[in-house]
């Protein structure tokens, strides 16, 4: 372990736990797609979840807030326990934001009512000051010309950018991304990823599950690298990218970079 | 002959895109041997089926003044010739509001002065083939009018498409409902139809009148206000917006009630039980609803408002148990109150807000129940009209007046059972499964005797039904059914990253339904939607068989009784098939233009 890579390691030690993954397991009725997973996802913290498609990054985030439901083990959310009680749902799904594969706009809206629609309906923002905080969302995620506009009428890369700009407006804690260059075409990737990097320098938590390479190396402070539903190995961009200890780690790096 | 198909007929660039009418017709009608041959088979076919349907209409058996004659039965039926002017007043109201909406919401034709030059063309020549069809008992003034209608269509036609020769002046809604309603006002002023009319029931003679000059005023009066509010609308529409289309949409859903009960059945108020019992009642709900609504629609005052919303409702289901074995007297309309206050409770925190949301909940819910509680006082208080035969509503009015309540009835209904039919929780799954599969295999003849005649039987002590109420509750409960299978569709087309992004925002159930799957689900079902309002509407004429006097009763049984008419049946039952027609037609038009309108807003 180098010495930077110890800095981190103790500078994270020392900051709260946002999210604690204890022994989660998932079945898809005989298939285990989660097998007691351990992850723990600190403050201000990027992690990064690497594996090959099928190994459960996707369908471990989607637990984070309860998008499916975990049958074994425990997940804390900035200290609340995801059960089946219905208020922790709500509150932890309204202070963890969600971007997606497919976007997942609302397509009857047009993108400035997508953006303040959670936050005038769940916190119950008056709706001038929904609107003025879209606005400026917008402008950060660099598309304030298309409030007025319909999802239907942006690009895939324009599309994910208001997606983000909409969880946003909710103002979480933290932010989970599923894939959200996977369906975009390529030169539209850079766009995103430029927003998520810049939440990132921000000091938002984030998890995110991505085959991007480049982002992973430059912004996340761990990886994680799952197949088949375990952790293989957690650590820091430099310590998996120059010297991997795992042998299936090293096969799926070698495979995709 | 097959070389034509050879050559490219319309080429890409748009000053060439025109074709003569003699090419459209070489190109589309006679391109090879096998299309020549469809062609004439298939106009054989059908300038058959037109000389037939002339022979009908102008066999020499078919007396067309029994249509002329009865157009106010067929209308009004038996409504009091000395109160028609409740009915002009009612159709100016319902005018008035059509034409405003018209203009709110901006509604365009789309028409072009090319298409309306086509569309002329088009009747010039059906004229002209339907004038050298005619059997030979038609009159010859019905001959005379064809020609003149045809050749002053065609030229006329011709005419207007010279003037738009690239088919993209679009006329406006303004101009399209003042031409419309010019020709109709020609037609009334210039064709004296109708020789007497029905005074009471009772067939008289009113000589010097006509049936047209005693309706020609009040119609100019009509028309001359549709095409005015149409403007109105349009200019109040852009100084109003929004809060002008919320209040017709509120007018649209007890504008025709009050239209029905207070001003065609001038209900006689016993004003002392109005105040001492009506006013205090409604005041009660409204006033006491308002404040608990204002206090519990208040940011973090969810747990409130499930808590009392539960006790409201275990209090109102339970004042239904009592009321059915007769525990305790209450006043029906209070048990209806306190259920749907109870739902209302139950329902506002997913609508919570700041302090103008809240004072909007407490509002709506005052002006819902000052409107609820009138009508159901004007519902059950005697009408004062005297009428000879008991329904007071009759023709085209009761088709209408049925056919949009039951609409505006099962639609939400229908929803409420295809959410049900969706849902996790298997309770709701199965009763609304039971409920739409039980329904929808039995008649609809079966359902209606059911409602008017064993449906008495089993509601509680002391409470009656009236006709009127018994078919259109029966057909209600019938239609949504239909209603929900048609939502389901739309439900299913709702992908499952649209829920998923409500759940991920923290939207609960109730705001996920109805603000993100609701909205694109109806919008998918538009379609199918129409269609189960058009089949509401024509399949109305099924009220005949449990008493009720609509237009197909009347023109099936009622004229082809009358002593100047005896067994004359076609001329009327072709009328009413064509008003059927018309109406259907433009409903179905309507929602390919909506359907358009909506897709254009989404995916320009």
């Amino acid at each position: 372990m180098s010495i930077a890579d110890q800095a981190l390691t103790e500078d994270l030690a020392s900051r709260d736990d946002m999210i604690v993954c204890t022994g989660v397991s998932k079945w898809f009725d005989d298939f285990q797609a989660l097998k007691g997973v351990d992850v723990t996802v600190k403050d201000r913290e990027v992690m990064v979840v690497l594996g090959p498609s099928g190994s459960g990054k996707s369908t471990l985030i989607r637990c984070i807030n309860r998008l499916e439901v975990h049958q074994e083990g425990s997940i804390f959310v900035d200290g609340i326990e995801l059960t089946n009680d219905t208020r922790n749902i709500e509150r932890i799904r309204s202070e963890v934001g969600m971007v997606f594969q497919q976007f997942n706009l609302f397509p009857h809206l047009s993108v400035i009512d997508n953006v303040t629609l959670a936050p005038v309906w769940v916190r119950k923002k008056s709706k001038v000051e929904a609107e003025q905080k879209a606005i400026e969302l917008l402008e950060r995620v660099g598309i304030p010309e298309q409030a007025q506009k319909y999802p239907g009428q942006l690009s895939g890369g324009q599309q994910q950018r208001v997606a983000i700009a909409r969880s946003l407006a909710m103002e979480p804690k933290i932010m989970l991304f599923d894939e959200p260059t996977s369906a975009l075409d390529p030169e539209m990737i850079a766009e995103v990823l430029d927003v998520m990097k810049d939440l990132a320098r921000g000091g938002m938590t984030m998890m995110v599950v991505t085959h991007e390479m480049g982002f992973a190396r430059e912004v996340a402070d761990r990886l994680v690298f799952m197949e088949s539903g375990e952790v293989v190995e957690v650590g820091t961009p430099e310590h998996f990218f120059t010297n991997p200890r795992e042998d299936r780690t090293k096969l799926f790096l070698s495979q995709i970079l | 002959m097959s070389d034509v198909t050879m050559t490219p007929t319309s080429p890409s660039n748009g000053a060439s895109n025109r074709t003569s009418p003699l090419q459209w017709v070489r190109v589309n009608l006679f391109s090879s041997v096998s299309n020549t041959i469809q062609t004439i088979v298939f106009t054989a076919i059908t300038l058959g089926l037109l000389r037939a349907l002339l022979g009908q209409a102008f066999s020499e058996e078919a007396d067309w003044t029994s249509v002329s004659t009865n157009l106010r039965l067929l209308m009004i039926y038996n409504y009091p010739a000395d109160q028609i002017i409740r009915i002009w007043v009612s159709a100016a109201v319902v005018l008035l509001a059509a034409g405003l909406s018209l203009g709110a919401w901006k509604v365009e034709p789309g028409y072009t002065v090319g298409r309306l030059g086509r569309h002329l063309v088009g009747l010039g020549l059906f004229s002209l083939v339907t004038r050298l069809l005619l059997p030979v008992h038609a009159p010859d003034t019905v001959r005379t009018w064809l020609i003149i209608i045809g050749v002053v269509s065609l030229v006329a036609g011709v005419v207007v498409q010279r003037g738009d020769p690239d088919g993209d002046r679009v006329m406006g809604f303004g101009t399209v409902l003042s031409g419309v309603a010019l020709t109709f006002l020609a037609v009334l002023w210039l064709v004296p139809f109708g020789q007497y009319g029905l005074v009471d029931g009772v067939l008289v003679a009113e000589s010097g009148t006509t049936v047209a000059s005693s309706t020609k005023v009040p119609w100019t009066v009509l028309l001359i206000i549709v095409v005015a509010s149409h403007r109105v609308g349009i200019i109040l529409g852009r100084a109003l917006g929004r809060s002008l289309r919320a209040a017709l949409a509120a007018f649209w859903v007890v504008g025709p009630a009050f239209v029905i009960f207070v001003i065609l059945r001038d209900p006689a108020f016993d004003w002392a039980h109005v105040w001492s019992t009506d006013i205090p009642i409604a005041a009660m709900f409204g006033l006491g609803g308002a404040a608990v609504l204002y206090f519990v629609a208040a940011p973090g005052k969810t747990e409130v408002a499930r808590a009392v919303g539960a006790m409201l409702f275990a209090f109102a289901l339970f004042n239904w148990v009592a009321a059915f074995f007769g525990w305790y007297p209450m006043l029906q309309k209070v048990r209806i109150s306190f259920l749907i206050f109870a739902i209302v409770v139950l329902l506002v925190p997913a609508f919570a807000g700041d302090r103008s949301t809240r004072r909007r909940v407490a509002g709506g819910w005052v002006a819902a129940m000052v409107v609820f509680h009138w009508l159901l006082t004007a519902i059950n208080t005697e009408s004062t009209l005297v009428i000879t035969a008991p329904p007071f509503l009759g023709g085209f009015v009761l088709t209408v007046g049925i056919a949009y309540y039951v609409m505006l009835a099962s639609f939400p209904l229908g929803v409420l059972l295809s959410l049900a039919r969706t849902s996790k929780l298997p309770i709701f799954r199965v009763m609304s499964t039971g409920y739409i599969e039980v329904i929808r295999g039995v008649p609809l003849i079966t359902v209606l005797f059911f409602f008017s005649i064993m449906l008495p039987l089993f509601l509680p002590k002391g409470m009656g039904i009236s006709d009127l109420a018994a078919v259109f509750a029966g057909y209600t409960v019938f239609s949504a059914a239909y209603m929900a299978e048609n939502v389901r569709g739309g439900l299913q087309s709702v992908r499952r990253g649209q829920y998923e992004a409500a759940d991920a925002l923290g939207l609960t159930t109730v705001q996920r339904t109805s603000l993100i799957v609701l909205p694109q689900a109806l919008r998918v079902s538009i379609p199918n939607l129409v269609g189960q309002a058009i089949a509401v509407f024509k399949e109305t004429s099924l009220i005949a068989i449990v008493g009720g006097f609509d237009l197909l009763r009347i023109a099936n049984s009622t004229i082809p009784n009358q002593p100047d008419f005896l067994g004359q049946k076609r001329p009327g039952l072709l009328f009413i098939s064509l008003v059927y027609f018309v109406f259907a037609y433009s409903m179905s038009k309507s929602s390919q233009r909506l359907e358009a309108r909506l897709k254009d807003a989404q995916a320009r």
